[in-house]
Order: structure tokens, then C-alpha cells, then sequence
């Protein structure tokens, strides 16, 4: 390496590139994102042979390979099992825009679940040292909903 | 389908990809000296006697440095070899149907890959004498050549 003049003009280039895209639901992940646009309703699917449920839901039970066609509400409550607390944060896939750090995500079992995964969402947590596993949680939805996962817009915390 | 297919819409989307492109010590002065003083800049290497462009750090072919060999090129040279876009897709850099030919500058040995300008598509011709026209605005990168033309010489 020779060492160049401190002063030179560097060229660095930043872009984001936006590209459309567009996502078919298929049939349980249109309903369960219509009753999320249009009832502000979280619903999972059953299974009629094992009666777990589906979050998010699919069309057929991933245990027993039947049609899973029952749906039931869960939450809007739930219990945080699993959290994050993110203090570097990698761009939003689907703007790229960055969130502000810290922030923190986690995994709450909805009231009503059996055997569902448990949902993830940001949790809007004003102070960080208060979350823990455990801590009580509503679901907050957003003002505008567009039939995406987004249109939960966060976690938060119970009184 | 006993759930029926009623449920199922499609949801418009677009993905992000954030994306940094460093042009590097070379690069830079290549595009600041487009940029500044029109002035397309080639890298020579005495031993192999060869002018090359995209201007780089180091020969290809005896991997002499050449971070200091700097020449400048006419604007003007001939097509070596072109092909024609009639696909649209999001980020080209123009409407299809143009033409991306590869020119080979007047003073350098190798060709520079870029858009030409002769009309219809159809009237490109590898040997085409052909002139680079610079951008209006700054660019900060190799569009400051806002195309080629032919040079009407």
C-alpha cells in the first residue's frame, strides 16, 4: 500500500434500493390477517384431531396432517415467556429504515393458547429494567391497518 | 377447499435493500476528475504498454503498481462491441429499448462498457466513431458520462 494524500475526495455511494414485491396470504393467512385489518381480532386455527392451535395459522396441522379448519380468538393478553433487548439494530427489510436502539421484542403466549407459538412483536417498554419473562402484555393495534403483521403495532405492558 | 379460497388477498409490499458502495482511492479520482474537469482518466503501465480503463491500482498483467500512472483519454473512440435492452425492470438506468455498448476510448487498450445514444436502437454499429457527453449535475459516479453519441466526425 502507498499512502496517499490525506485530503483526497473519497466516493462512497449509499442507496436504498426499494423493489416491489408482492405476498399471496393463501387462505389461513388471509383470515388471519383480515380479522387483524378489519376486527382488530388475533385468531388462530385448531386442529380438530389434536386441538392445538395455529399462530401464525396454517392450513394444515403441522402434527397430524389434517385440515385445520376451526379458528378460535386468542389473547388480546398474553404472558411474555422470551424477550430481547436490541441495541444494534439491522435495517427493517421492509423500508430500511433502522428502529431506535435500544429497543426490545419478545415472545408472548396469548391468553387461550394451546400449544401455539407464542407471538412476536416489539414490546414498548418505557423502562428496560422492568422486563422480565412473566410480565403481562396487551396487544396495541395500529391506528391505519393494511391486512399485514404490522398492523399489530406493539406489545404493551399490563399495570 | 373447505376453508375456501374468499380469505385469501394479496398484500403490495416493497422490500428495502440498504446498500454502501465505496469507490475506493482509484475509483475516486477517476469520478471527482469526470465530475470536476470532464477529464476521462486512464492508468498506464510503461512495461506492458497498455492504458487501461476503469482505471486500477495495479497491472493486470505484471501487477506493476500504477497508482500514479495516470493519463487522460480523448472523449471520443470507436464501439468494439454493443447489445441492446428491451427488458424493463426497476434500477436500470434508462427506458428500454437502448443500447449499452462497450467503447473503446481514443488512447486506451481496453474498453469502457457504457450507454450510447444513436437514435434507434438499430442504428448502432460496432465500429461507430462515438463522443461522451457529460451529465448536467453531479453524479459521483461513472453516469457524470451521461451517454455516448456518434461523433459526426
Amino acid at each position: 500500500m502507498r499512502e496517499k494524500d490525506s485530503d483526497q475526495e473519497l466516493i462512497v455511494s449509499r442507496q436504498v434500493l426499494s423493489i416491489p414485491q408482492r405476498f399471496a396470504t393463501g387462505p389461513a393467512m388471509g383470515r388471519f390477517l383480515r380479522e387483524l385489518r378489519d376486527n382488530k381480532r388475533i385468531m388462530a386455527n385448531k386442529c380438530p384431531k389434536c386441538g392445538r392451535h395455529q399462530l401464525p395459522p396454517r392450513e394444515v396441522c403441522a402434527v397430524c396432517r389434517v385440515e385445520a379448519t376451526e379458528w378460535e380468538e386468542l389473547g388480546p393478553e398474553g404472558t411474555v415467556r422470551d424477550f430481547d433487548v436490541v441495541y444494534y439494530a439491522s435495517p427493517d427489510p421492509l423500508t430500511g429504515d433502522t428502529r431506535e436502539t435500544p429497543y426490545v421484542a419478545c415472545w408472548a403466549d396469548l391468553d387461550g393458547t394451546q400449544g401455539a407459538a407464542p407471538l412476536w412483536h416489539l414490546l414498548d417498554a418505557p423502562d428496560l429494567s422492568q422486563v422480565r419473562s412473566g410480565l403481562r402484555v396487551r396487544v396495541v393495534f395500529a391506528e391505519e391497518r393494511t391486512g399485514r403483521i404490522e398492523d399489530i403495532q406493539h406489545f404493551e405492558i399490563i399495570e | 377447499m373447505s376453508e375456501g379460497a374468499d380469505n385469501a388477498f394479496v398484500v403490495e409490499g416493497r422490500m428495502a435493500l440498504p446498500y454502501q458502495y465505496f469507490a475506493g482511492a482509484t475509483g475516486s479520482t477517476f469520478i471527482v476528475a469526470l465530475r470536476d474537469e470532464h477529464k476521462i482518466l486512464g492508468v498506464r503501465c510503461e512495461k506492458c504498454n497498455k492504458t487501461f480503463i476503469p482505471p486500477r491500482q495495479t497491472c493486470e498483467r505484471c501487477f506493476a503498481d500504477l497508482t500514479d500512472n495516470w493519463v487522460e483519454l480523448e472523449p471520443t473512440g470507436k464501439v468494439t462491441g454493443f447489445t441492446v435492452i428491451r427488458y424493463a425492470e426497476p434500477y436500470q438506468p434508462k427506458t428500454p429499448p437502448y443500447v449499452l455498448a462497450l467503447i473503446q476510448l481514443d488512447g486506451a487498450d481496453t474498453p469502457l462498457a457504457h450507454i450510447l445514444e444513436c437514435g434507434d436502437v438499430d442504428n448502432a454499429r460496432v465500429g461507430m466513431r462515438v463522443r461522451a457527453v457529460f451529465a448536467d449535475e453531479p453524479k459521483d459516479n461513472i453516469l457524470e458520462i451521461r451517454h455516448f453519441e456518434p461523433a459526426g466526425e
